[in-house]
């Protein structure tokens, strides 16, 4: 049952540029990418407990990494992605060393200053990325081959993003995923076992950022102009939101959560005046009946109805 | 920079960032008091602010009521929404899963619809004002000019501030709260109604929040995206330490007149990044804020 | 709720109707997508919901009404108008989700949207490539329109280089000021409405005192007194509304005299500006500057508020409304007929651009004509000023505008 549907969604993505439009196949390449970014704050919140909200600064950093570098070096793209992935982890790793000092809120409250922080200086660095006149991004290329539509660049999205996938089930069946499952259940517990709590920690949070940073170089592959604007926290809490309306801890979720939850914001814009009202309802009636996110909810009332 | 201009600087970055710090006090202690008693960051504080904001505007302006009307009808709106949506929403959140993320994104979705709903009446997008409850002329601090309503906006201020400190140390359901927020398996045991406590720790911060709004909206005009200033307010309580109630209020402090030193002294563009790096270098050099105690490992 | 059951309806319609209508299509039109006999299909964005609804909600609607005007007078050759409208959320990824459903899905003939500049800017690359006209609504868009390209046109309500350029011309010519402050906002808007005033400030020998601010600033006691410390002539405020009334606000409070000159940017609306900063006492030297050819109601553009009415009467009935920026929408809606009308009974896409490039001709709405040229694709860049004193305007002789020249 399970493989049938996996199929059937895998045939779906392979086939969907096929018999679909560029606008279809652009909201395509904008989920896988914010599907990575689930994926990133998957690792960070969903296995190792950790409260990260600067989820846009590393993503705005994957993306002007890895736009300037393939822009301005003319760097083949999946060397601008992978620079733009390392970046944000490098920053990350620094800002985790400093802030996983912290626990909890203030963790939560120090990596949220620090992505407005980013975001105010993404705006004012105008030398590198153009200020609030936004950076051109020019279309990526590999070996002469240039991806100018979204059709062009949609087969290395997907694989980007099956890539990610890959690894982060890989990240979540190694022994460094169980540390971090112990690191969430309890610290204690886990420095008790042996597990080397701060290494631990700063891992998840590294990860986390390097995937962030790849999934702002996928937007490089299908996008031509990036503006602070989009960097805020905003873009942080939205992908907070999917994680945990697809159900915080579980691969499945995190995917879900993004695919779904993006086709609702896209489907919103054709109700504008009461899309804000929907939003929110949308949130909190999930919240109220949906705890374990949208599978969990949706598998428990399939077995209700088997089992009577 | 002249000597002379140097100190006017100085004395209005300091008069000035203490009027708009207390705002920010006050909302932070909205924020601070919510946070003691149930660990639910509110993300809806800012928009619980701006709502009671429109309430007032609309009594005050469209009904054209009196004030003695227009203020208590708001006051007792913005307890009865909040305290309801403890009730109604997040006692069943918290049931359900009991995750304090699960409630965050919940008052992230109240935000969301209160939001939504100021912008339905059709009165969100111009900047608005009511008339100030307080006269706006000027007087003199040293060579710091500021007016008769900045200095009540920080009178009430520290007058909420000592209230709610009174109300934490010297009543009984002061103490119930407290209580509730230390351990509330053991204050249950002791008889406390614990649904009655968060509703009346919902309601409560949100007539701050109300009397926030009725004291600055003059000050600040209002939008629907009012709200957002509640960042500053998060950006005080974590300096003060996220837990302390004085914390939040000296929190304000801090960031508002950090702010006007930046813009004064260094750039008018970093004003909107001063209070991240406030938060950043508070947290680095004392990782429990200015006023926080030591932190105690909870899960075991 | 009707609109969104509708709209609701009309998108599930159409996706139906794609499908049926591909080999149709195919064979009818095989030149030009959106075109048929009896109608040519425009796609329109616009923020219609959320914290940027005010900038083009109304803007929309007013180019819709003209557009329907249109249609009740036969149409273009015999062709009736069908617009196809999406909200384009003043947000880069959803303002180029609603170009890309236009174009690819929608099939439109010609865009007319985009309210907010900085978003607007990020469809620039696809709208070119796909060689698809794109005539802004109100967005001064000047991103997109320096350097020139083929397909994008833009600036209806003014180029934003002009705003800033007139701001100092202005001050230097009625109050002969050498020394200006100056204050803008630290976003696209604002960078580029400096770079305009800066351009008139070296030709004029005129000092220029800057601070740019955030568009949420809550406390201006900084930045005015920083500019006031700089002992200007004149103070020249380019920011939104509200950061405009805090510092005039501000400015009386501390008891400065000199004349403040506010941008077309912050006078959304001036009674309630009246309101906001404390009264007529505030604005005892006061001057706005004004991109419509009339006071907003005034007898000139008097038409364009009744047509509103008439085509919206539940709207006309909430309050707030029409938003102050509304009759920008008609320059812009103007410029597409003519050009189409231009175009002859069997227009294309690039026949239309020709067209539009030859447009200059007087809204009647805009204090200056819509020009555009061989390499100009800003249509507007003259404005004048208005002496307001809380509860009268009065106009001040001349139309100003810029000496910035963009330099490709």
């Amino acid at each position: 049952m399970r493989i049938i549907a996996l199929l059937g969604a895998l045939a779906l993505l392979v086939a969907l540029p096929f018999f679909t439009t560029g606008y279809v196949v652009y909201l395509a390449n904008l989920l896988l990418t914010f599907t990575v970014l689930c994926l990133g704050m998957h690792i960070v919140i969903g296995e190792a407990g950790q409260f990260s909200l600067a989820h846009a600064a590393f993503y705005g950093i994957g993306i002007y990494v890895a736009g300037i570098s393939g822009t301005h070096f003319g760097t083949p793209f999946p060397v601008s992605m992978l620079l733009g992935g390392v970046a944000a982890a490098l920053v990350g790793l620094v800002i985790g060393t400093v802030a996983l000092r912290m626990r909890d809120i203030y963790l939560a409250l120090a990596t949220f200053a620090f992505g407005e922080a980013m975001q105010w200086v993404f705006l004012n660095w105008n030398a590198v990325t153009g200020g609030p006149n936004g950076l051109r991004i020019a279309p990526a290329q590999l070996f002469g081959l240039e991806l100018v539509t979204d059709k062009h660049a949609y087969p290395f999205v997907v694989i980007s993003a099956f890539i990610m996938l890959g690894l982060t089930i890989l990240i979540s069946r190694a022994r460094i995923g169980r540390s971090f499952r112990a690191l969430r259940e309890s610290e204690v517990a886990a420095q008790a076992m042996g597990i080397p709590v701060q290494r631990a920690k700063l891992a998840a949070f590294g990860l986390s950022a390097f995937f962030a940073g790849v999934a702002g170089g996928m937007f490089t592959l299908f996008s031509t102009y990036i503006h602070p604007d989009s960097l805020g926290f905003s873009t942080t809490i939205l992908v907070l939101t999917m994680v945990v309306v697809g159900g915080l801890g579980s691969i499945g979720g995190a995917v879900g959560g993004a695919i779904v939850f993006g086709l609702i914001s896209e489907l919103l814009r054709q109700a504008p005046s009461w899309q804000e009202i929907a939003y929110g309802t949308i949130l909190v009636l999930f919240m109220m009946y949906a705890p374990k996110g949208l599978f969990a909810f949706l598998s428990d009332r399939m077995g209700r109805l088997r089992h009577g | 920079m002249d000597f002379d201009l140097f100190l006017l600087f100085l004395q209005q970055g300091i008069v000035s960032g203490l009027v708009v710090g207390s705002v920010y006090a006050l909302l932070a202690l909205s924020i601070v008091m919510i946070f003691k008693t149930s660990e639910v960051p509110n993300f809806a504080a800012g928009e619980v602010f701006m709502a009671a904001g429109y309430c007032a505007l609309f009594l005050l302006v469209f009904q054209h009521m009196p004030l003695w009307v227009a203020i208590p009808v708001t006051l007792v709106a913005s307890f009865i929404v909040a305290a309801l949506f403890r009730r109604g929403v997040l006692k069943q959140v918290a049931k359900a899963s009991g995750s304090p993320v699960n409630l965050v994104i919940a008052t992230l979705g109240l935000s969301y619809v209160l939001k939504g709903l100021v912008r339905r009446t059709g009165f969100g997008d111009t900047p608005r004002s009511f008339p100030a409850l307080i006269s706006t002329d000027s007087i003199m601090i040293g060579q710091a000019s500021i007016t008769k309503l900045d200095l009540s906006i920080f009178i009430t201020a520290i007058l909420v501030m000592a209230a709610v400190f009174w109300m934490f140390a010297y009543t009984k359901v002061g103490r119930a709260m407290r209580a509730v927020g230390m351990n509330p398996k053991a204050a249950q045991l002791m008889g406390v109604d614990l649904e009655r406590i968060h509703m009346l720790v919902w309601g409560l911060a949100a007539v701050i929040s109300a009397i926030a709004a009725l004291l600055i909206s003059p000050k600040i005009l209002m939008t629907a995206e009012m709200g957002s200033i509640v960042t500053m307010a998060f950006a005080a309580a974590i300096v003060g330490g996220f837990m302390s109630l004085p914390g939040a209020v000296v929190g304000g402090f801090v960031i508002g007149i950090t702010e006007n030193f930046v813009g004064l002294f260094i750039s008018s563009r970093a004003i909107v990044v001063a209070p991240f790096v406030a938060i950043m270098l508070v947290l680095i050099l004392r990782p429990q804020g200015l006023f926080g105690g030591k932190f105690a490992i909870k899960k075991v | 709720m009707t609109m969104t059951r509708r709209t609701l309806a009309r998108a599930g319609l159409t996706t139906l109707a794609s499908l049926g209508f591909a080999a149709f299509a195919a064979s009818a039109s095989a030149q030009e997508p959106g075109l048929t006999p009896t109608s040519i299909k425009i796609g329109m964005f616009a923020p219609l919901s959320g914290a940027n609804m005010a900038y083009g909600f109304d803007v929309a609607n007013a180019a819709k009404m003209y557009f329907d005007k249109i249609n009740k007078e036969g149409g273009i050759h015999g062709r009736k108008i069908e617009v196809v409208l999406e909200d384009d959320r003043c947000n880069a990824n959803d303002l180029v989700a609603a170009v890309k459903k236009l174009v690819e899905q929608d099939q439109v003939f010609l865009l007319n949207g985009g309210s907010c500049s900085a978003a607007v800017v990020a469809a620039k690359e696809y709208v070119v490539r796909s060689k698809v006209p794109l005539v802004m609504l109100n967005a001064s868009g000047d991103g997109a329109l320096y350097p020139p390209t083929d397909y994008i046109f833009g600036a209806f309500s003014i180029s934003q280089y002009a705003v800033g350029g007139a701001m100092v011309d202005f001050a230097a010519k009625a109050f002969g000021a050498k020394k200006l402050a100056y204050i803008n906002h630290d976003d696209a808007y604002g960078a580029w409405n400096l770079e305009g005033s800066k351009a008139d400030a070296e030709t004029l020998k005129v000092d220029l005192a800057v601070e740019s601010v955030s568009p949420t600033i809550n406390d201006v006691t900084a930045p005015f007194l920083k500019l006031r410390a700089s002992n200007p002539d004149a103070l020249l405020i380019v920011t939104y509304a509200r950061p405009a009334a805090l510092l005039i606000k501000k400015a009386a409070e501390m008891g400065f005299n000199k004349p403040i000159i506010l941008s077309v940017t912050g006078t959304a609306n001036l009674s309630q500006l009246t309101a906001n900063v404390g009264g007529e006492a505030a604005l005892k030297n006061f001057y706005v500057q004004d991109v419509l050819a009339d006071l907003p109601g005034g007898p000139k553009i008097k038409w364009v508020y009744d047509m509103y009415k008439a085509s919206y009467p539940d709207l006309a009935a909430k309050p707030d409304h029409p938003q102050s920026y509304m009759p920008y929408g008609i320059p812009s809606a103007m410029s597409i007929v003519k050009a189409l009308q231009a175009a002859g009974p069997n227009p294309t896409r690039e026949k239309v651009i020709e067209e539009m490039k030859k447009l200059n001709f007087d809204s009647g709405v805009m204090a200056g004509p819509v020009v555009f040229g061989p390499n100009e694709r800003a249509a507007n860049k003259a404005t004048i000023f208005i002496k307001f004193d809380g509860k009268n305007q009065t106009l001040m002789p001349g139309v100003f505008t810029s000496r910035w020249k963009y330099k490709g």
